[in-house]
């Protein structure tokens, strides 16, 4: 769209021969990206593809055309529902979750305190760190028999003396959520906070001229100029959490009994575990065009405000 | 009391619930990383250990191969910078300064990169790399690493790159300095701090990488460190958490610090990559 727009100006002045030659030589530096980029992005997308539609054997040789009998496999396979539906549960969780926390914590931080850069540091920290280390650190944090959840519940008089957080799937699901809601949170933070400054100083100060109160201007002002960054936030969030994998492969490997599986820990056992190199393909082509809805749907959003925004 | 500090009491205590929760794993690892093994598997556990030991530090080291863990994950990061910045700046450069036929399609199509994860396309990464013989091999992860993270790269050199005024170049032109060396004079150094900011990033983001590492390194002696530390706890018999914790400690605390003093700059890179 953008290389056939024209402005006027560039259409009154007919571009020379010498000039296009030399715009066609800086193709040259945006070149290795590309070629880097398509080796290992793109044609992993055309591996994926054809082994989706194709029979595999366990040591990755194709042996022929299989169809759609691939992606008839996974449907009829009941942990591949199951894992949809947690799969589901889980980005709605995390992303619901993290955005209702992030509101208020990025609009305290907004505010002018003592000590406010420690404690932008201190929320931003989670960050910083490897999912997979997260993910084994609370691991051990709600591990029942020495964990320090228990330690510190059990100090405050709590009875939850050597309570098995990851021992059912409920519970050890609920955990997870919460830990994904614990490492989202930054990221959204931060897009809120760059929301929060471009709203201008002046408007505040308007509504408390007209008598407004502080309610008042958070729930007519803040919160409605908030919202297109609330919906950025919410597809990037689910375009994150929906493919998150260290988290729940490392804290219960998707156990007890599949409960805590979503569809990209069941792609990785069926990959890498059980040597179904096709039928993980399958589910992999399957995740990957939900991803490129809410993809278009992201593209369709920034181009919409930068549209707007002109 | 002033408004302000009223007004900072009042935010601190807003805030001290996600607070608490996010420097909790920090005290566990903490305080069990100091502990003998014998005082983490007692009946009645303590947040403080009996007396300081480092000996977890020493055993890890010397007897659980996480130096060379460390090693690897250095090798992968450093590289995988490199060859990031090595695509990312000239691509950047034009971005910024230079007439490209189809910038538009280039800036959907890095974006496009950056929504696309590794893990789900994981089956086609690692026929691509078995195909190249490069399973097993830590320059497998460079490129691998280095092809996910580089959109991130272009943006934040952009953003560095669209704050330096073009009169600064075009003067070293009308000095009689060649396009490149006004680029090697003039630009680069001005650059210098937004390309360090981007070589951080690039390099945490390497570090923490997980599903890729797992994957693709299946020998014990390539493990980078988080897949070495999470391999810890299925390996043994009985999972020696004061051994795992401390290594969790000297794998995220470095990179955290570092993390913590260029935060502030990820708003210029999210900025541009069209979430601002």
């Amino acid at each position: 769209m953008e290389m056939t727009q024209t402005t006027p100006a560039q259409a009154s002045r007919p571009q020379s021969g010498a000039r296009i030659g030399r715009n066609l030589t800086n193709l040259v530096f945006i070149l290795p990206s590309v070629l880097l980029s398509l080796t290992i992005i793109g044609y992993p997308i055309f591996e994926v593809m054809r082994m989706a539609v194709s029979d595999v054997n366990r040591f990755g040789k194709i042996r022929g055309f299989e169809g759609l009998g691939n992606f008839l496999k996974v449907f009829q396979d009941p942990i591949f529902i199951q894992s949809s539906y947690q799969t589901l549960i889980w980005t709605v969780a995390v992303v619901g979750g993290t955005v209702l926390i992030a509101i208020p914590v990025a609009i305290i931080l907004n505010e002018d305190f003592h000590g406010r850069s420690i404690a932008r540091t201190i929320v931003l920290l989670p960050w910083a760190v490897s999912l997979a280390m997260t993910a084994l650190v609370w691991r051990f944090v709600v591990n029942g028999d020495f964990g320090t959840l228990n330690l510190a519940l059990t100090q405050l008089g709590l009875p939850f003396n050597n309570h098995p957080w990851l021992a059912t799937a409920a519970s050890a699901f609920t955990i997870e959520i919460l830990v994904g809601i614990l490492v989202s949170i930054p990221f959204t933070v931060t897009i809120f906070l760059g929301g929060l400054t471009s709203i201008p100083v002046t408007l505040y100060e308007a509504a408390a001229m007209d008598g407004a109160t502080r309610w008042q201007s958070l729930t007519r002002i803040t919160l409605p100029m908030l919202r297109p960054f609330l919906q950025i936030a919410i597809v990037l969030n689910v375009i994150y959490v929906f493919n998150s994998f260290p988290i729940i492969w490392i804290m219960t490997n998707g156990g007890p009994a599949n409960g805590t599986d979503i569809l990209i820990t069941y792609v990785y056992k069926q990959a890498f575990a059980f040597g179904k190199l096709d039928v993980a393909a399958a589910a992999s082509v399957l995740m990957f065009l939900v991803l490129l809805g809410f993809s278009v749907l992201y593209l369709f959003m920034t181009r919409q405000r930068g549209a707007a925004g002109q | 009391m002033t408004r302000k500090a009223k007004r900072s009491a009042l935010c601190w205590l807003g805030l001290s619930p996600l607070l608490i929760v996010v420097l909790f794993p920090y005290a566990t690892m903490l305080s069990t990383a100091l502990k003998r093994k014998d005082e983490i598997f007692q009946f009645e556990t303590t947040w403080l250990p009996d007396s300081l030991y480092f000996g977890n530090f020493i055993e890890l080291f010397a007897n659980r191969g996480f130096g060379r863990a460390l090693l690897n994950s250095l090798y992968i990061s450093f590289g995988a910078t490199l060859v990031s910045l090595a695509v990312a700046l000239p691509a950047a450069y034009a971005l910024s300064r230079l007439r490209v036929p189809g910038k538009g399609t280039f800036r959907t199509y890095l974006l496009v990169t950056q929504l696309i994860s590794p893990i789900v396309l994981i089956v086609g990464l690692f026929r691509l790399f078995a195909y190249l013989g490069m399973i097993n091999d830590l320059n497998a992860l460079v490129f691998a690493h280095s092809a996910f993270y580089m959109a991130f790269a272009v943006w934040m050199l952009q953003s560095y790159f669209d704050t330096i005024p073009k009169d600064l170049e075009e003067a070293a032109w009308m000095d009689g300095a060649s396009r490149l060396k006004s680029f090697r004079r003039v630009f680069l150094p001005l650059c210098l701090p937004g390309i360090a900011v981007t070589s951080l990033f690039t390099f945490v983001n390497s570090w923490n990488e997980y599903a890729m590492s797992l994957t693709i390194l299946r020998e014990g002696s390539l493990q980078t460190a988080p897949v070495k530390i999470a391999f810890l706890t299925g390996t043994l018999y009985e999972t020696e958490w004061n051994i795992i914790m401390a290594a969790t400690l000297v794998a995220t605390v470095p990179v955290a610090i570092v993390f913590a003093s260029i935060q502030s700059y990820l708003i210029r890179g999210l900025s541009l990559g069209g979430v601002k």
